[in-house]
């Protein structure tokens, strides 16, 4: 059972490195959408200023699914 | 009983699905060599040809569209002061009325570039002939220069190294990207003495985080283009591969908006990277 479990885990980390980091990323992008929407919401008039600070928000925290893609090899 | 079945059928049906995505196809990130001798030390990529193309339709179509500028724009010239205005915008607030001036030919530039070279991996043609290597990935002969990572790094290195180092150093000073970074910014008259003597330690640690953030930006600019551009080629080859009617549409609309809004991150970013050292002046105008 324990060899199965290694083989399993030295199969697949890559696979879940990559899941996590884009799960992790796509929670992050989730949530500054949803505050976006809900501040344009609230106050409909600076949706332009909203949309640059949410796109930037979402950047940023888009980059951490990539840095799980590429660079943690 | 018929409730369980009728769940298992379900994950049968979810697992051969996951079974048939797995043995997709990918794509290659390697590029294609046009020629076999480098030219002038280089070698010719198809990244690289097609970044030219994309300059040159860039450079025509624009001169095509304007022509000569007149003070009664026509339709093209119209078109293009449109679009001028529309990135002013949005570029003003985050860099400053005094900097949009010099900053805007950068930030222009850099957006049509990456747009027209993002949405030209939707023409029919490019990304849609090629061979398999021996693993089994495709190469093609034709790709957007987006999906390799040399062009993105290069784009990245002349936005957030080059122009930012210029544009900082040129319009604030050695001395306020110094202070910007490790300066004490507590208020003076409004903290005890004590804690503000403390806080010049704190702050400095922060300018050291701070430093670890820039020298990571290009990192992050040119890896954000590079992964949206190469995963939205490797998800048309993918959904082309499932189906080859109706069913891929959707995704080449959403490649239209990843296209459109990893352009704007990309220059928005740069103009926000030099607007936090450089916009400092404006700001306290408007607050008083």
């Amino acid at each position: 059972m324990i060899e199965v479990l290694a083989a399993v885990e030295g199969n697949i980390h890559h696979g879940l490195q990559a899941a996590f980091g884009c799960a992790a990323a796509a929670i992050g992008v989730g949530m500054v959408g949803m505050k976006a929407v809900e501040s344009v919401g609230r106050n409909p008039g600076a949706s332009g200023k909203i949309l640059v600070q949410s796109i930037l928000g979402m950047a940023l925290a888009e980059a951490v699914a990539f840095y799980a893609l590429f660079l943690g090899r | 009983m018929p409730f369980h079945t009728k769940r298992l059928s379900r994950y049968a049906i979810l697992a051969g699905l996951l079974c048939w995505a797995t043995s997709l196809e990918a794509v290659s990130t390697a590029p294609y060599r046009l020629a076999e001798e480098p030219l002038f030390g280089l070698p010719v990529t198809n990244s690289m040809v097609m970044s030219w193309v994309i300059s040159l339709l860039i450079v025509v179509g624009v001169r095509v569209l304007v022509k000569r500028p007149k003070l009664i724009p026509g339709a093209g010239q119209a078109f293009v002061e449109d679009v001028l205005g529309g990135i002013r915008g949005i570029m003003e607030p985050i860099v400053g009325k005094a900097l949009i001036g010099k900053v805007f030919p950068l930030l222009i530039g850099l957006f049509v570039f990456i747009l027209i070279q993002n949405w030209s991996g939707l023409l029919p043609g490019v990304g849609a002939f090629g061979y398999k290597d021996a693993a089994g990935n495709i190469t093609y002969w034709m790709r957007p220069g987006n999906a390799d990572l040399n062009m993105t790094l290069a784009l990245a290195l002349v936005s957030s190294v080059g122009a930012w180092t210029y544009f900082v150093l040129r319009y604030a000073g050695p001395k306020a990207l110094l202070y910007d970074l490790f300066g004490n910014k507590a208020d003076r008259n409004e903290i005890p003495r004590p804690i503000y003597l403390f806080l010049f330690p704190l702050f400095f640690m922060v300018g050291i985080i701070e430093v670890v953030s820039i020298v990571f930006r290009p990192v992050s600019l040119s890896f954000r283009l590079f992964g949206n551009v190469f995963g939205g080629e490797n998800l048309l080859v993918n959904m082309n591969e499932m189906a080859s009617w109706i069913f891929p549409v959707p995704f080449y609309m959403l490649e239209i908006l990843i296209g459109g809004v990893q352009a704007l991150v990309f220059t928005l970013l740069t103009a926000v990277y030099i607007g936090l050292i450089c916009n400092h002046g404006d700001e306290e105008e408007h607050a008083h």
